[in-house]
């Protein structure tokens, strides 16, 4: 017996896994937004995805993931335009598993105010913790979040880093599971490094977080990249594990907003106005 | 000589490799391995260094160690002129090899623990939780019988390779939501090994327990 899915959140795009963690003709299950789906490789690479009652789900692979979706998107997957470019290193961090709402994950992954005291020294130093103005918006024309003009310093942006910068930020919520960051890339400043985080809902309150890197950085091996953000992730699995409740609340007063939490807010606001509820919290009557 | 230590952030293993080496105030090159995503411990290059896939890899001139109590018996043996970490004395050194081996074998349900909590596909224990706690409570105590002596660590004296093994096991507890309020002696033993000299940490101990 599953639960009826809000059509914000059966029509989108969803990340299964890695496409190198399919084998060819070997069917893998995975947990996705309370239902079992099974999903396998031929060997000319293709894969196709099913639900438990059989029926071929929607697939696209990209950013080395498997995407599908229960019910029938009503656009394509978000478009990452760097990853065209000829320079552009791609790299799959794999998926961490977290027992807190994806929604969660996503707010986490927005909010920089905790550099300094979670990712110390690396991505923040404590003397320094302050997050200066930034913008917010919601734009309905593409149904996406952005957060734009963001900057903060950090001595270890990057793998790459040789001393500290001030980061230049802009983060992208391309729909209510998945979100990019685009950050100054410490080998060529005038552009960005693409961080992009997609949430593997399991259930309302059990996340897989899949972290792929699309990187100017020709120079650093792809192990380290991977282990770098491994670090970072690691340092934020523990405030999620810990945060209660481990559903999102979307009520404006379930938690006070201080100007470095806009970005929290306007996410809020959308996933509301979109009608989403899986992973969210909704207090008893 | 350059030490060597083929390496993963997240390996409670490897940790307690980069925790002595700490400790002992050695410098060493870090060779990072991509255990997941990759799975490169399965390649037959790594297999090479380490025949069973066990990480991490301590490389010493000839000397390869691919089993974490190895190496750490190794470094000790090695560098450790003092005779701090792996005692000389009998007594001592037999408690040291007692907690040791308990710390890598029955406290090890609590890096099972961790992998199952972390990754979707967790390792080949069978309710890894339950034996954890079952260890901790034995490592309880052992710390609290310990303290009725005035000894802060697991053998009478100073802080030995027991330690060193068992406080991956106990500080990354948290990753797989065991907090530790029902293990006090265990908390403030944790305070004590952080305060060592040269002690490292690993993204997840916590800074305050
Ligand atoms: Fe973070």
């Amino acid at each position: 017996m599953s639960l009826p899915l809000e059509p914000a959140v059966r029509d989108d795009w969803h990340v299964l896994c890695r496409l190198a963690d399919l084998a060819a003709h070997v069917p893998a299950g995975f947990r996705l937004l309370a239902h079992d789906v099974w999903a396998t490789r031929d060997a000319k690479g293709a894969v196709s995805v099913r639900s438990a009652d059989g029926r071929a789900l929607p697939v696209t692979l990209a950013y080395g993931h498997v995407f599908t979706s229960l019910g029938a998107p009503a656009r394509p997957l978000f478009a990452i335009d760097e990853v065209a470019e000829p320079d552009r290193r791609l790299a799959t961090c794999g998926a961490v598993r977290v027992r807190a709402s994806g929604l969660r994950l996503v707010e986490n992954f927005l909010d920089m105010a905790h550099f300094p005291f979670v990712h110390t020294d690396i991505l923040g130093v404590e003397e320094r913790p302050e997050v200066p103005r930034y913008d917010t918006e919601i734009r309905w024309d593409v149904d996406e979040v952005w957060a734009t003009n963001c900057r903060f310093w950090q001595p270890l942006a990057a793998a790459s880093s040789r001393g500290g910068q001030m980061s230049e930020y802009r983060y992208r919520v391309a729909s209510p599971f998945n979100v990019m960051l685009y950050k100054t890339a410490p080998p060529d400043p005038a552009r960005f490094d693409v961080i992009g985080l997609s949430i593997r809902a399991a259930e309302p309150d059990l996340s897989f977080a899949y972290a792929f890197l699309l990187l100017l950085d020709d120079a650093t091996p792809a192990t380290t990249l991977i282990h770098f953000q491994q670090t970072i992730f690691l340092q934020d699995r523990i405030i999620l594990e810990n945060q209660r409740p481990r559903l999102l609340p979307l009520s404006p007063k379930a938690e006070t907003p201080t100007r470095a939490d806009m970005s929290s807010v306007a996410y809020r606001r959308w996933l509301k106005a979109k009608g989403v509820r899986f992973g969210v919290f909704e207090a008893a009557p | 000589m350059t030490l060597v230590l083929h390496d993963w952030e997240l390996s409670a293993d490897a940790y307690r490799a980069r925790l002595l080496l700490g400790l002992l105030g050695l410098d060493y090159a870090k060779v990072p391995v991509d255990v997941i995503p990759g799975g490169e411990t399965e390649s037959p290059a790594f297999r090479k260094i380490s025949p069973s896939g066990t990480l991490p890899v301590l490389v010493d001139g000839d000397v390869v160690l691919s089993e974490i109590a190895a190496i750490l018996v190794h470094l000790a043996e090695t560098r450790d002129v003092a005779c701090t970490w792996l005692p000389c004395d009998r007594a001592r050194r037999a408690a040291c090899l007692q907690w040791l081996a308990f710390a890598l074998g029955p406290l090890r349900a609590s890096d099972a623990a961790r992998d199952t909590a972390m990754f979707e596909h967790g390792g080949p224990w069978r309710e890894p939780e339950v034996m954890a706690h079952r260890a901790l409570r034995v490592l309880e105590g052992r710390l609290i019988r310990q303290a009725l002596q005035g000894e802060p660590f697991l053998v009478e004296g100073g802080p030995t390779l027991a330690d060193v093994a068992a406080f991956p096991a106990v500080a990354l507890a948290v990753d797989w939501g065991e907090t530790l309020t029902a293990f006090p002696k265990a908390r403030l033993w944790t305070r004590t090994v952080r305060a060592l000299p040269g002690f490292v940490t690993t993204p997840g101990v916590p800074e305050f327990l």
